[in-house]
């Protein structure tokens, strides 16, 4: 452990006690000699190695690249993410839904805190019954995502058993979150 | 024969000492508020009567004016009955204690006898409380206040033994004359100390809050109370932490004898003995403004593995310094080798760099979870 | 041990049966309206179900229906008590569609404000936290030294907790004149403030016993449960928004990322401690790089981003805060997806109560800083 100095003015005796912050012990953090553009730019070129075929389109922005693939490629595209050694996304940093009315989209933004890169990968579910298989199994932080998505916009994910609500109250008719949702005309109770 | 100068000077005596006692239930709940106050960076009360002074009686009287409610359902009667059974133990040990050589409404042959008998009773209200108020939080509380009060009765009564033993009598106003020349502070230091940890843990003042832990069991029996039965509860925690300060003053700081000798007058010796308790008082409320609150497994391990040994090797030092007819000095020696030991172990913790001994701690965390100790709290 | 779900059987049930213990959303160590369902078995935690969702005002769903500039004010009242830092984050997704940058002198005051906000938030956490396990006094001393950064913040942007200061390109206006006075005299007072507090509780004997070892989650959970900011780097893992994806003005700023050891209580007690007096720090080396300049990019007042989407996330008191905002070309937002740090944090919630006594719920749900503003939306 170095012995940092923490920044301050006076030093009393309880203040000579005072540990230094402990030095990083995480991973190395990649930020040294490249942008974050760059960084997004090698992201993406990481992702669609590991993807190969299962992309059916990719873009993005910045440092987040994203990628589509179909729901049935969804699961291994998922696991091959988080598995990967150039990629290692090790955390589900959101999992959210957006309908456009014709399709529900669901985006999986993936952070790797090993190599510090972030995607998103998008998977589109047909508006009447979406449904998605579980990543509970890969991420604890699925579940209560997975909850919210279902609550919200009804997607349903195959394997999660515990789908109970989770910001609306039981009970609640509709799925809010849906552009048909109104804003103001319904009856709360 | 009955004589009734003798009845009328109980009866006149127990109308001063109720009043007396609400004055200084009034006098604590003020003095708490602002010394803390003063302790936090913050002036207390102000607004009510000269200093604040009134704002234990605004609050009495807002209490008294709320409306009581009780649970559905409740035990009714025992719901009732509860606050009585708290409150009346804390009110009827003061019988007993003198304010100065003769001025005891009893001064009870057995009077050491006496408060631990009633003391004790105190728990079976905490109890009753938690329970019949048909409340989780309360019956936790309860349970909690059971196990904490049954534990820290062993060693405050092993330590009033050795005090007794030391001094003969179970007089209290013997015990203190018997403090001429020393208090038993001096001569009992052990005892003295576990006395006031014990006595901190008995009336349940932070860092032993454990029963009515705010944050956690919402205030433990008396979470269901309100109004007038919320108030005697609120009465009985002021006026028991009243009587350890008392016994404390005068049990082992020499009450109105020490050190100003035999030849006190009865009002300064009065007055010496409330400036001691309110001492005491103050030393309590100062802990409570700065440790946080003990798990009640911790608390446990203090009172079996630290405070009951203790006690009783306080009670052996005193029977063994009777029984062979030791100098009174021996007392001390004795006492002080036996503290300097966690002495020691404190201070050489305390001398490692902090962050090691917050290592040390989590460590010692999580090997006992691992070990899965704790299970004697079940 | 599983009385209440054990199946009918022709045995008589003697066994012992764990008591449900409703904690909140009435409760006054929840922070709010939290409520979690706890079995307990004595003292002993055998089960927790956390419930959230009575705070839920749907912002996210209001979001859709406000211009962009008006969506600020609801994510103030996200997490209301570290409101600019919420602020920023949605500025950073709308700039990043629009694809405008903040003049240099609004990014300094916006990292100067987020910084201060983040030590008033940890102030709020330290004060409370000590009070959940049972100490009364740091409150009183961590809320007089918040009272110093909100006075300051009115000063500024005219209201004491819901700013509306920070705007898509800049902020609303320049910061008056005595700012850099009035900065760095808070600045001073908050560091013996926070000093002040440290040495009364952070190696306080009965603290150490309360928090050390409680509510102990591994690296790889915490990284799995998604948990970000203290709550990550309690676990001894070093990711900090503002070193992995340098945002506004970090990159020029030298600071250290504290981490803790075991995962425990403490350790992210202690990260927050330090990350107050390296927020400190940072504050006064953006106030001497401060240059002058516009507040505000040149552009339409109106922001009417063209179609596409954006993902940005900044550092949060609470851990990683992100947006996905979604245009359809219009001035109102198509989709707008918080990622909130408090609701992330939550889920590690299980993990962290494995074997922990009733107080040590109490001492857990505290540690991990949850806003249930945030967390409910």
């Amino acid at each position: 452990m170095s012995e940092q100095e923490r920044p301050s003015g006076e030093e009393s005796a309880a203040q000579a006690e005072q540990p230094a912050p402990r030095p990083h012990r995480g991973p190395p953090i990649e930020t040294a000699d490249e942008t974050l553009s760059e960084r997004g730019e090698a992201t993406a070129k990481r992702l669609a190695a590991a993807l190969g075929a299962d992309a059916v389109a990719a873009g993005g922005r910045g440092e987040t690249p994203w990628a589509r693939v179909e729901p049935s490629a969804l699961e291994r595209t998922l696991r091959r993410c988080r598995d990967d050694d150039a990629l290692r996304f090790d955390m589900l940093h959101c999992l959210l839904a957006v309908d456009y009315v014709e399709r529900i989209e669901l985006d999986y933004v993936l952070a790797s805190v090993a190599h510090n890169r972030k995607a998103i990968i998008k998977v589109d579910l047909p508006p009447d019954a979406p449904s998605a298989p579980t990543a509970t199994h890969l991420w604890q932080a699925a579940a209560w995502y997975e909850r919210e998505a279902h609550d919200l916009f009804g997607v349903v994910f195959d394997g999660n058993d515990d789908l109970a609500p989770l910001l609306l109250f039981e009970g609640f008719e509709g799925r809010p979150g849906l552009k048909s949702f109104p804003l103001h005309e319904y009856e709360e109770y | 024969m009955i004589d009734v100068r003798d009845v009328l000077y109980v009866a006149v005596g127990l109308f001063a000492l109720f009043n007396g006692l609400m004055v200084v239930t009034l006098s604590l709940v003020w003095l708490e508020r602002k010394f803390l106050g003063r302790l936090q960076g913050r002036v207390g009360p102000t607004r009510v009567g000269p200093f604040g002074l009134l704002q234990a009686v605004a609050d009495a009287v807002k209490l008294l004016m709320k409306e009581d409610v009780s649970p559905g359902p409740a035990a009714r009667v025992i719901f009732y009955a509860a606050p009585l059974l708290v409150f009346v133990p804390g009110f009827v040990v003061w019988l007993t204690i003198p304010f100065a050589r003769d001025l005891a409404v009893r001064n009870l042959e057995l009077g050491i006898f006496f408060f631990i008998a009633f003391s004790v009773l105190s728990i079976v209200g905490l109890v009753l409380a938690g329970w019949s108020s048909a409340s989780k939080y309360a019956a936790l509380g309860g349970f909690r206040s059971a196990a904490q009060l049954v534990s820290y009765e062993i060693p405050i009564i092993m330590t009033l033994l050795a005090v007794v033993v030391v001094a003969g009598t179970m007089n209290i106003a013997e015990v203190v004359e018997a403090q001429a020349s020393a208090p038993y502070a001096a001569l009992l230091p052990l005892a003295a100390a576990v006395f006031l940890l014990a006595g901190i843990a008995e009336v349940g003042r932070t860092p032993f809050d454990i029963y009515f832990a705010e944050s956690e069991v919402v205030g433990g029996p008396f979470v269901e109370y309100s109004g007038a039965h919320w108030a005697v509860f609120f009465l009985a925690e002021y006026v028991n932490t009243f009587v350890i300060a008392a016994l404390m003053a005068l049990l082992f700081l020499g009450g109105w004898r020490w050190p100003f000798g035999a030849d006190l007058p009865p009002a300064a010796g009065v007055a010496l003995v409330l400036a001691k308790t309110y001492a005491v008082v103050l030393v309590i409320f100062w802990l409570r403004a700065t440790y946080p609150r003990l798990r009640i497994d911790q608390l446990m391990s203090l009172g079996w593995k630290a405070l009951i040994p203790l006690s009783f090797a306080a009670v052996l030092i005193a029977a063994a310094q009777q029984f062979y007819g030791w100098p009174v000095w021996s007392l001390t020696v004795l006492s002080v080798a036996i503290l300097a030991v966690p002495a020691v172990l404190q201070v050489r913790l305390q001398r490692q760099p902090a962050m090691e001994r917050a290592r040390r701690y989590a460590r010692r965390a999580i090997a006992e979870r691992a070990r899965g100790t704790g299970e004697a709290v079940r | 041990m599983e009385g209440t779900a054990a199946p009918m059987s022709a045995e008589p049930q003697t066994g012992v049966v764990d008591m449900m213990l409703n904690m909140g959303p009435q409760h006054p160590a929840t922070h709010g309206v939290f409520r979690m369902v706890l079995s307990i078995d004595g003292e002993r935690v055998v089960g927790v179900r956390p419930h959230i969702g009575y705070l839920h005002r749907g912002s996210e769903k209001l979001s859709e229906h406000e211009s962009y500039g008006q969506v600020i004010t609801l994510f103030d009242r996200l997490d209301y008590v570290s409101n600019l830092n919420n602020e920023l984050v949605f500025a950073r997704a709308a700039e990043e569609l629009m694809g405008v940058e903040a003049p240099e002198r609004a990014q300094y005051i916006r990292t100067i404000l987020c910084e201060l906000n983040r030590v008033a938030s940890h102030l709020l956490f330290i004060g409370t936290y000590a009070l959940d396990v049972g100490a009364m006094t740091p409150v009183m001393y961590t809320f007089r030294e918040r009272e110093r950064v909100q006075n300051l913040f009115e000063h500024v942007t005219g209201a004491r907790m819901m700013h509306n200061y920070f705007r898509i390109g800049g902020v609303k206006e320049d910061v008056p004149g005595d700012f850099a006075e009035r900065v760095r005299s808070v600045v001073r007072h908050l560091r013996e403030g926070v000093e002040e507090t440290d040495r009364l509780l952070t190696f306080n004997e009965v603290y150490l016993a309360r928090t050390r070892g409680v509510g102990v989650i591994s690296a790889a959970d915490a990284v799995s449960c998604g948990l970000t900011g203290p709550c990550l780097r309690g676990s001894g893992v070093a990711y900090d928004v503002r070193k992995a994806y340098p945002y506004e003005v970090y990159d020029r700023l030298e600071f250290d990322v504290p981490v803790g050891e075991f995962g425990d209580c403490w350790d992210r007690y202690w990260v927050r401690l330090q990350e107050c007096y390296e927020s400190l720090r940072m504050t006064e080396q953006a106030l001497e790089q401060m240059p002058d300049g516009l507040v505000m990019a040149p552009g339409r007042r109106i922001a009417r981003p063209p179609k596409g989407e954006a993902y940005a996330h900044a550092e949060n008191p609470r851990g990683d805060i992100g947006v996905f905002l979604v245009s359809d070309g219009t001035d109102k937002p198509y989709r707008v997806k918080v990622r909130p740090p408090s609701f992330c944090n939550l889920v590690g919630l299980e993990r962290m109560m494995d074997g922990a006594y009733v107080a040590d719920a109490v001492a857990i749900l505290g540690s991990l800083d949850i806003v249930l503003g945030e967390v409910d939306r």
